[in-house]
């Protein structure tokens, strides 16, 4: 069952297309990344389906109801869970006591105690918000996201500012949640993030959806795309090799290929009977990374707001 | 749609919902008095102000007011303070706090209706006026022995439009300042000029120039509001309906204002 489908989604501040014609689903029980860099449109797609902000055209349905619709909005806001990008707690409430506070917005609410375990922080329970570390503010923060017993979590970059320890038990929080069926829709600019916790992801830039699929399927990667690269030997040029290279650099040859068991045979046949050797022999497959910033690249020197 | 969901919470919903004012009250109350800047700031500033500019007074007497002793002036002034202080600059820069800090927005984003949040912010702001008031009545009866207003129901009325009004300017502040580290000195600055220029510390002469100058703005005209009902001059109507008219005004102005521009996402950008 579907739990969010956006069609045509499109959305303007002034002559800047923040979401342009962007489209997806997310199923019940997935975990669903938004990658992209900054200003990039993550953040205002992830906003018009709380319904925090409205649309300019397109079609979005979140837990079967259309978020803009006013009358809605109280129903679906006691549906889902919202972790912003900003650490938003009242600082001079204990950890029980903002729990509380919010649990009581809810029909039926995660009992506190349980949240409490959940999130990590049983031995913080009466520290007050001020006292606590970036990590366990985050941590707290995802409390309240779930504290409504959401059936759909929003997650606006969750990790970004935390130090890595904090970001592993993060990720362990959030994968906890999902596999007891909480779908769960986040953003993130860490293409390790989205590798670590998304079933499905869409790489958002200059609010166009550029790729999308699985972390491991992103821009062909499962299927070929192998580097074997080596250094020439001495005495040979390019033209003596049996397979022809894609690139050359100097002495560095670069074949990209997806047969690279019969390419690297031919080659190895090729140095043996010409007794010559071949130093730095690597085989790579590209990394996410190298996708996403092929992806992504031309955003580097654009001036980006803080709209994500 | 599965809206079967089994509602435990009894708070939520319906006629639920003043429940929900309640609970929410109880939230607004704990978080103002435990972070004591805000408390200070207007319960505490009051308090202290009353105490040493009525033991300084001592026994001296505003001639050109019905000679009524300079303490007597100050208790009406510094409810009218405390009143202010508590509905227009702390609830400003509360809000501004709030407000860049995301956790409007978190609110916003939470089932807790629009209305039940402001009205609770509302309520909260009126308990904490109510409490300076009734602290700055105690001390000024049991400390000085000043008379307390005699009009009690002119004296009610004067603080209920001035807390709404005092209420719709503070947010309508709020929503003009860009950021939180400019909300505490704007809104004090702005505050303690007119406090000054109203003659909360130093009597004005009715005809001054300065008198003149401070009735185009509402401080002063809620100070006479507030001290009408206490009755100083025998013959003159505790009813100062021109001041509150004017002070009603400047909040009816400020409410729209407030409404038109009142954004719950941080402004920076």
């Amino acid at each position: 069952m579907t739990a969010v489908s956006v069609e045509g989604l499109s959305k303007s501040y002034g002559p800047i297309h923040a979401v342009d014609n962007v489209s997806f689903a997310v199923e019940r029980g997935e975990v669903f990344a938004l990658l992209g860099p900054n200003g990039a449109g993550k953040t205002t797609s992830i906003e018009i389906l709380e319904g925090f902000v409205g649309r300019d055209s397109g079609n979005v349905h979140v837990l079967g109801v259309d978020p803009g619709h006013r009358h809605q909005q109280r129903w679906l806001r006691t549906k889902i869970g919202v972790v912003l990008q900003e650490l938003a707690v009242e600082p001079f409430f204990t950890v029980r006591q903002v729990l509380e506070r919010n649990a009581g917005f809810y029909p039926s609410p995660r009992p506190v105690d349980d949240v409490i375990e959940l999130v990590g922080l049983a031995e913080k329970s009466d520290a007050h918000v001020k006292t606590l570390s970036g990590g366990q503010q985050r941590r707290l923060d995802v409390g309240l996201g779930i504290v409504g017993n959401p059936e759909l979590l929003f997650l606006d970059e969750p990790t970004t500012g935390l130090d890595p320890a904090a970001r592993r038990t993060t990720w362990d929080l959030i994968r906890g949640l999902a596999s007891n069926g909480t779908t769960v829709v986040l953003s993130s600019h860490y293409m390790d993030e989205v590798e670590a916790l998304a079933h499905r992801v869409a790489v958002l830039s200059r609010g166009r959806i550029v790729a999308s699929g699985t972390p491991s399927s992103l821009g062909g990667r499962d299927r070929g795309n192998v580097t074997i690269r080596f250094t020439l030997p001495a005495g040979t040029a390019a033209g003596d090799l049996p397979v022809t290279p894609t690139v050359v650099r100097g002495n560095t040859v670069d074949i990209v290929t997806d047969g690279e068991i019969a390419v690297l045979a031919q080659i190895a046949n090729w140095a043996l009977a010409g007794d010559v050797e071949l130093t730095g022999l690597s085989v790579f497959r590209v990394t996410l990374e190298d996708i996403y910033l092929g992806l992504t690249n031309h955003d580097d020197d654009e001036a980006t707001g803080a709209r994500t | 749609m599965s809206d079967d969901a089994v509602t435990q919470n009894p708070s939520v919903g319906g006629l639920g919902d003043v429940g929900l004012v309640a609970h929410q009250v109880r939230y607004e109350q704990l978080a103002f008095w435990v972070n004591r800047v805000g408390a200070v700031f207007t319960v505490g500033f009051s308090v202290v102000f009353l105490v040493l500019l009525g033991a300084s007074a001592g026994n001296s007497r505003i001639s050109y007011l019905g000679n009524i002793k300079l303490v007597q002036y100050y208790v009406p002034a510094f409810v009218a303070y405390g009143v202010m202080a508590a509905c227009f600059t702390t609830l400003a820069i509360n809000l501004v706090v709030r407000r860049e800090t995301g956790l409007l927005k978190r609110l916003r984003l939470s089932p807790l209706p629009t209305w039940v949040l402001l009205m609770s912010i509302f309520v909260s702001t009126m308990i904490v006026a109510l409490v300076q008031v009734l602290l700055l009545l105690l001390i000024g009866r049991l400390g000085y022995g000043v008379r307390l207003p005699q009009a009690v129901a002119a004296f009610a009325v004067v603080l209920l439009v001035g807390i709404v009004s005092f209420v719709a300017m503070g947010i309508a502040m709020s929503t003009v300042i860009p950021n939180q580290e400019t909300a505490g000195p704007v809104t004090s600055i702005v505050f303690f000029v007119l406090l000054f220029l109203s003659g909360l510390w130093f009597p004005l002469k009715a005809n001054s120039g300065l008198a003149k100058f401070s009735n185009y703005f509402p401080v002063r005209h809620f100070l006479l509001a507030v001290s009408a009902p206490f009755k100083f001059q025998p013959g003159v109507s505790p009813w100062a309906w021109h001041d509150l008219f004017v002070v009603a005004i400047w909040g009816a102005v400020a409410a729209v204002i407030a409404l038109r521009r009142f954004s719950w996402a941080p402004r920076r950008t």
